[in-house]
């Protein structure tokens, strides 16, 4: 039961005003009040409790339980004290007032008008909206992939000497500085570090189970041979877990020394293998020479880390 | 109370000029609207800090803006620009340190927001694309933090990012192309800096603000859910509008975490460690804090190997995320009560417990490197 506006407000006994305005409640949404211009006097606007509602007869009137002198006792609206819906956001007002004199309409534009195919259009538009999008997939994607594959880098760099390594079986770290090319920049040089191990036969056997290590490039050519009984043996200074840099460590566990990566506490043996922590493989061997003189050169390559096989990156 | 005003005086000049602006954009009713808003069971401190958080990131914005002015995006001139803004341009230290907290501030805001939202029961029916926006605004934060914090090309950056890619990479089917993708080659170099570059300054800021456009049109357009607690009646009695009330807790809100962050920069001023290099020499790397405790949880041996990195680094957050994206829809039932719904407040404090204990424990691990 709704009241129109403008409808004529009755008493039991006898007519009092019209119906002005309306009072919402904001939160349950629904008409509280009803603002009755009085006929009579000053044509004050009295409110009016929703619950004062009779009866609703037809849209013109609307019938009051009050008699005309108790709704001269009604609060006079101070107008001050209300905005307009206008001036408020209220969710889902309108589907809870329906104090509009019914539906307004708005007609076509005359050539609009017996246009059937309004769908079709809309339609066309979209399919069109994709055409155009479409020839542009293909070459944003070659756009942002160029720099993403390139292929892989066999050249030696050397990284130091091995007669600074007086001991066997114990991680050793070179430092070494190489020339990174990339793209339009300038070549800069950056700093990397591997480790060696001057490894004991037994060492040795652990690495290379007894079989020489082969290094492949992209096509799966051969770029390189390790020996299985070189006494050098070259570790790539990235750790396999995650790709941190790790660091050859005593621990009270571990007295006779470890390579232990500080991010995630993965801890590997003189001979790679995981004797500790999350890493899902063994430090990754480097093809490595070692000349008469002692001078180490080795290939940078760089595996995937935190997966079980190598997957060559670099 | 537009169009009742009492013709006493003629207006001035910049009345006319309101006067002629509002009548061709309508500002008035705006600015009516967007104040008017009635906020069921009164204004509230738990309500800040959406708004909060619409201040910090327009600060970052303004912030962000002024180091662009002299930071160079590239592996030979990011880091010394980045000095250079700390050691030479006055006030660069400041501007920089407030960037670097403020980050740190909307992480905190965006845990508190989504606790608060999350305890009152606030992303059932009609909310739940409130909150799945919310998720996805969440997500863009964090992606923020991450990509910015690459920039500065410090050992610090280079290592986070490094680790980060990496469980990324671990994505299945994708995570390869991804990382690739995000490095701009099979290691991280200049294309990493201008790809984390170009998605911090242009995409991020503009998926945010877009979501967060979103966020506050669909907001509004469910209405504040209010208190969990009381009958409609005292509901109604304690009701207010946005302004006054709740746009001065809203503003008091927003100086004490602007205070906050000026203090945090005062005291604790961004330092860089040494130009970023593949050789960490002697940096334990370490994620920023509020990446730490899944830092800590991949130390864990059952997130070891190649399905155990998996299950740390993908499965459990995504899961996680997945869980929550479908919450509104699986906990359909109306009650708003977080003291009548036992499984979510567990839920909750199990998680920020986790959290905790992995963050200190990580923390902890620090001494035990060194």
């Amino acid at each position: 039961m709704q009241p129109k506006l403008a409808a004529k407000a009755r008493c039991s006994d006898g007519e009092v005003g019209k119906i002005s305005k309306v009072i919402l409640d904001p939160l349950s949404r629904e008409i509280s009040h009803v603002v009755v211009s009085e006929y009579s006097g000053q044509r004050m606007e009295r409110q009016v409790p929703i619950s004062q509602i009779q009866e609703v007869p037809n849209e013109e009137e609307v019938v009051l339980r009050c008699s005309v002198a108790e709704f001269g006792q009604f609060p006079v609206l101070d107008r001050d004290g209300y905005v307009t819906i206008h001036d408020l956001e209220i969710a889902h007002l309108e589907d809870n007032l329906h104090v509009e004199p019914g539906e307004i309409l708005v007609p076509y534009p005359r050539l609009e008008q017996g246009v059937p195919r309004r769908s079709f259009f809309a339609n066309m538009t979209h399919a069109i909206g994709a055409l155009i999008a479409l020839p542009f997939v293909y070459p944003v994607l070659k756009f942002v992939m160029k720099p993403m594959y390139r292929p892989f880098d066999n050249e030696w760099f050397s990284v130091g000497n091995v007669n600074k390594i007086k001991k066997e079986n114990i991680g050793y770290q070179f430092k070494f500085r190489r020339g990174f090319k990339e793209v339009f920049m300038p070549e800069q040089q950056i700093e990397k570090n591997i480790w060696v191990v001057k490894a004991t036969p037994e060492v040795r056997k652990a690495v290379y189970e007894g079989k020489d290590k082969k290094f492949h490039d992209e096509k799966g050519d051969i770029v390189w041979v390790n020996k299985a009984n070189a006494p050098y043996i070259g570790f790539s200074g990235k750790c396999p877990h995650l790709g941190c840099g790790y660091k050859w460590r005593r621990t009270k566990n571990y007295p006779d020394g470890v390579f232990l990566c500080p991010c995630h506490l993965s801890i590997y043996d003189e001979a790679g293998k995981v004797v500790d922590g999350p890493a899902p493989r063994a430090l990754d061997v480097l093809p490595m020479k070692v000349n008469a003189a002692g001078e180490v050169k080795i290939i940078d390559i760089e595996y995937k880390a935190g997966v079980e096989k190598q997957i060559r990156l670099l | 109370m537009s169009g009742h005003q009492d013709p006493v005086n003629e207006p001035n000049v910049f009345e006319k000029v309101v006067d002629f602006v509002d009548e061709r954009v309508g500002l008035k009713t705006l600015q009516a609207k967007m104040l008017n808003e009635p906020v069921p069971g009164g204004s509230r401190w738990a309500y800040a800090f959406g708004s909060v958080l619409l201040f910090i990131f327009i600060l970052q914005v303004v912030t962000g803006i002024l180091l662009m002015f002299y930071y160079v995006p590239s592996t030979d001139h990011a880091y010394a620009s980045t000095q250079y803004i700390i050691h030479e341009v006055d006030y660069g230290w400041f501007l920089l340190s407030y960037h670097f907290w403020g980050s740190s501030a909307m992480v905190v805001m965006v845990f508190a927001h989504m606790s608060q939202v999350f305890l009152w029961g606030a992303y059932k029916k009609p909310r739940e694309l409130v909150w799945l926006v919310g998720l996805a605004l969440f997500g863009i934060v964090m992606a923020f933090g991450f990509t910015g914090y690459l920039l500065p090309w410090d050992q610090r950056a280079f290592w986070a990012t490094v680790v980060g890619v990496e469980i990324m990479d671990k994505t299945p089917l994708i995570g390869d192309f991804m990382a690739r993708f995000l490095k701009g080659g099979p290691t991280p170099g200049q294309m990493t800096i201008s790809r984390f570059f170009v998605i911090h300054v242009m995409v991020l800021p503009a998926a945010l603000m877009g979501l967060a456009g979103l966020h506050i049109f669909l907001f509004r357009k469910a209405g504040p859910a209010g208190p969990f607690r009381g009958t409609p009646e005292e509901l109604k009695a304690k009701t207010d509008y946005f302004f006054p009330r709740q746009i001065w807790k809203d503003i008091v809100a927003m100086a004490s975490v602007f205070l906050i962050i000026c203090s945090l920069a005062f005291i604790e001023p961004v330092v860089l460690l040494e130009e970023a290099t593949p050789d960490p020499g002697d940096y334990h790397p370490e994620p920023e804090w509020y990446f730490l405790f899944l830092f800590q949880l991949l130390r864990l041996k059952i997130f070891g190997g190649e399905f155990g990195q998996f299950l740390g680094s993908i499965a459990l957050p995504g899961a996680f995320m997945a869980l929550l994206a479908v919450l509104p829809f699986i906990d359909t039932s109306p009650e708003r009560n977080i003291f009548k719904r036992p499984a979510s407040l567990i839920g909750w404090i199990l998680v920020m417990l986790m959290i905790l204990v992995f963050t200190v424990s990580a923390i902890i691990n620090r001494d035990f490197l060194d």
